[in-house]
């Protein structure tokens, strides 16, 4: 709608400092890319460091103790606000969401911008921390005080600390202004005919991300407020009486070290589900068009998303079993986070449920979405084990976790980020990608990625404890080094497979094959554009919606299928 | 199977309910009507993109006001968690009790809450006015200045200003009683995390404000403006209630 007069802007207005959703969306999708490539470069550096403590790395020397915490810190932050919490979201959200409902802008456009360039800001103070002095900060992403809250406990815990707490208080600040616009953009901008039934379920899971997001940021930014105080104005929120440090005791009185962890993870739980929610539309959206039939229980997806997003809320204390609370709050905690397994059950009976009896096209998004699924399923299931306390009391703080987060969040989040990208590739730059370069990506990748964490569980089973950038001398450790290079040797191939994924990115940008409004055959608006669309999306004609989201296999119909906007009726 | 007839008028037959989501074709409906205006092309000048216009800005303010509540229950919480008992000392194997009482200066915050409270009235004069005016111009009667809403708007942001002033009194107060940021004593840093995080949000208000009273300068639209005002007025009000919050939390906790 409105009129679309050209516009005489220069190349910084119309691709840098811009409004349009869709640049927006490609300027997010190229940060988290730019993180990425640090985060797992990080995690290189430390697998290296884990099997051959003694290797010099050329320009970095040898690893200390300190340089380790300090990539883990950056590795997790990096990876899960900026990578897991940007792209899927922010990413592919602010590029899609407007186009999947029929509208050409988002909501509030001026704010999708300052959330892009806030962020982008937070990127530069986190990486920044590397140059202060005393290096990064050491205390993991989850910055338990009151190692974070005091400058003297080591070598990152000054300059480097301060600087993760005002990058991620940015993050926050400009994670709520993009949620704002997704929620107002989901219930303003949706065009005639587009009610919410009808949406595709990727827009379901961004606008119920959008809602985390904007209830659990908030709450993050309190306790970084109030840790900041703590550090630099004499506060005493988080840090405990009597507190020795290296001998020295430390001046402040009296505040809880409990506290930062209750409101860390009423942040950090839901963080979880905004990183996987938009992945699962993604998933859901996908296996639908690639089986070539509706999605199956299509309201039950919708409430299962609503569902997951409601308990996510409730069941942050399972994050804290062994943090010496109250066995019924332990047990309360215990049996909410159980009951999420009901309506993440839901959602793979249904993703199966859409599978079974499908016409599959084995494309290379439609291998990365039945990855997904795998990698949710494998992940999925460790997770009702780590929520009894009494399994977690052992289970904490070792490779056992490391091996749940990473295949249910992170690598199941990846292959729903690759699986889009594969997919929308040719909307965003309107060439294919190569399909040949993407299945071997596929193949090394979900190998990988099994080969990877899959041992991680017998490492964290045998009692191998997370975060230590070296055991030496203990024995039972020691006896699992050759796991433990099993797993350096797979990461360094999986990492290598991912030049698979760049090589075939970059290329196709410039010389892929060129691809049509609509080579998937999907239903959804914005396949009914050229691709890429142009600046003005819709422009004067809003797209009138007569159909559901998933109208495959239409008994009937002509092309198997019917665009959101076909006036078809079937008989 | 029948084939697909394409292009039917949808009125005529009602559809059967299928799987894809979405169930029979209902078309019309209240909501939306696409397309984005504050980016850099295409503006709509009509009525019905300009009332889409303030609804829409007015529920992006209602979901703005949802996270700065979220904010403050965040704050409240702890306070409450600090309140109940103090945090265990492993070294003396007991609660510390360091929660001291405030005494808080009442005068000046009470004048501090009638001036805001009264702000808020002016406010909702000055967006009514304007509201009005909204609606001649969209029936094409050539935009007006925000002449007569100017006082009103001005001298919100005037109490605005007087209710800051205000707070930096009884944060001057409290210092004469030796409390500050920087303290063992719970109570007093609450206050002036409590107190400084609702200042900031109001400042936030007042530039908004500012920035509609000047917006003539800034090249604003009469639209744009009177759309500022409005949502920075919900936001005002929110302002107020928020500090009557605060001040009953810190009367009876303390």
């Amino acid at each position: 709608m409105g009129t679309t007069k050209p516009t005489a802007q220069g190349l910084l207005r119309r691709y840098v400092f811009t409004t349009d959703h869709k640049v927006v969306g490609l300027q997010y999708f190229f940060l988290s890319l730019a993180a990425v490539l640090v985060g797992t470069f990080l995690s290189l550096l430390m697998r290296i460091h884990l099997v051959w403590p003694q290797a010099a790395i050329p320009f970095l020397g040898q690893i200390k103790p300190e340089n380790y915490l300090a990539y883990l810190t950056i590795h997790g932050t990096l990876m899960v606000f900026f990578v897991l919490s940007t792209v899927p979201q922010n990413g592919f959200g602010t590029y899609l969401l407007p186009l999947q409902l029929g509208a050409s802008e988002m909501a509030l456009p001026r704010l999708s911008m300052a959330g892009f360039w806030i962020t982008l800001l937070s990127f530069f103070v986190l990486i920044a921390a590397f140059f202060a002095p005393g290096g990064a900060s050491l205390a993991g992403w989850t910055q338990y005080p009151p190692l974070s809250a005091v400058p003297s406990a080591g070598p990152g815990q000054g300059t480097g600390t301060d600087l993760w707490l005002v990058s991620i208080g940015l993050f926050c600040v400009a994670s709520v202004l993009s949620s704002i616009n997704f929620i107002t953009t989901t219930l303003k901008m949706r065009t005639r005919g587009m009610t919410l039934m009808r949406m595709p379920l990727t827009c379901w899971t961004w606008f119920v991300a959008a809602i985390l997001i904007l209830l659990a940021f908030s709450i993050l930014l309190a306790a970084v407020i109030m840790l900041l105080l703590d550090r630099n104005a004499g506060t005493n929120f988080f840090v405990p009486a009597n507190l020795l440090i290296s001998g020295h005791a430390v001046d402040h009185q009296g505040g809880s070290p409990l506290l930062w962890q209750h409101l860390f993870w009423f942040f950090g739980h839901p963080e979880v589900y905004i990183a996987i929610l938009p992945g699962m539309g993604v998933t859901s959206h996908l296996l639908s068009v690639f089986s070539r039939k509706p999605v199956f229980g299509y309201k039950a997806m919708v409430g299962a998303i609503l569902a997951i997003g409601f308990l996510g809320f409730m069941v942050w204390g399972h994050h804290m079993f062994v943090s010496g609370m109250n066995p019924y709050a332990g047990f309360a905690f215990s049996s909410l986070t159980t009951a999420i397994a009901v309506p993440s059950a839901i959602k793979v009976f249904n993703w199966l449920g859409t599978l079974w009896g499908g016409r599959f096209r084995f494309t290379t998004p439609m291998l990365f979405s039945i990855g997904f699924v795998s990698l949710f399923i494998t992940g999925g299931l460790t997770g009702p084990i780590l929520a009894q306390p009494a399994l977690d009391a052992y289970l904490h703080d070792t490779y056992f976790v490391v091996a749940h987060f990473h295949l249910i969040m992170a690598m199941a989040g990846l292959f729903a980020v690759f699986a889009a990208t594969y997919f929308w590739f040719p909307k965003m730059f309107g060439r294919m990608m190569n399909s040949t370069l993407g299945s071997a990506h596929f193949w090394v990748t979900f190998f990988g990625a099994y080969a990877i964490f899959m041992p991680m569980h017998l490492l964290g089973i045998a009692g191998h404890p997370r975060r230590y950038s070296e055991l030496t001398g203990v024995q039972y450790v020691a006896a699992m080094a050759p796991l433990q290079q099993f797993i350096t040797a797979a990461a360094i191939i999986t990492i290598c497979g991912q030049l698979l994924f760049l090589i075939n990115f970059f290329w196709s940008m410039f010389k892929g094959a060129a691809a049509g409004a609509n080579p998937w055959e999907c239903t959804t608006l914005e396949w009914t554009l050229p691709s890429p669309p142009p600046r003005e999306g819709f422009g004067n004609q809003s797209p009138l919606v007569y159909q559901g989201a998933y109208e495959y296999s239409v008994p009937g119909a002509s092309k198997d299928f019917l665009m959101q906007d076909s006036t078809a009726t079937p008989q | 199977m029948p084939p697909v007839v394409e292009h039917v008028e949808l009125d005529k037959k009602p559809q059967k309910p299928r799987l894809g989501g979405g169930g029979p074709g209902k078309i019309p409906h209240r909501w939306g009507f696409g397309g984005g205006d504050d980016g850099d092309y295409g503006h709509h000048e009509d009525f019905v993109s300009r009332r889409d216009r303030l609804r829409r800005y007015r529920v992006a303010m209602v979901i703005t006001i949802v996270s700065v509540t979220a904010l403050f229950v965040g704050v409240t919480t702890v306070y409450f968690l600090r309140g109940t008992h103090g945090p265990w000392d492993p070294v003396e194997k007991t609660y510390l009790e360091n929660w001291q009482p405030v005494i808080l200066p009442y005068r000046i915050l009470i004048i501090n809450t009638v001036v805001l409270l009264l702000s808020s009235i002016t406010l909702e004069l000055g967006r009514r006015g304007l509201l009005k005016k909204s609606e001649f111009v969209s029936m094409g009667i050539r935009p007006p200045k925000l002449q007569t809403e100017f006082p009103w708007i001005a001298i919100t942001a005037l109490l605005g200003f007087a209710f800051l002033a205000g707070q930096i009194i009884v944060w001057h107060s409290l210092r004469a009683q030796g409390l500050y940021l920087a303290s063992q004593n719970p109570n007093s840093f609450f206050f002036y995390l409590l107190t400084g995080l609702h200042a900031i949000h109001l400042s936030g208000g007042l530039l908004a404000l500012l920035i509609s009273l000047f917006g003539s300068w800034l090249k604003l639209r009469f639209d744009s403006q009177q759309i500022a005002v409005d949502v920075t007025g919900w936001y005002w009000h929110f302002m107020g209630v928020l500090w009557l919050y605060i001040f009953v939390l810190l009367r009876f906790a303390m």
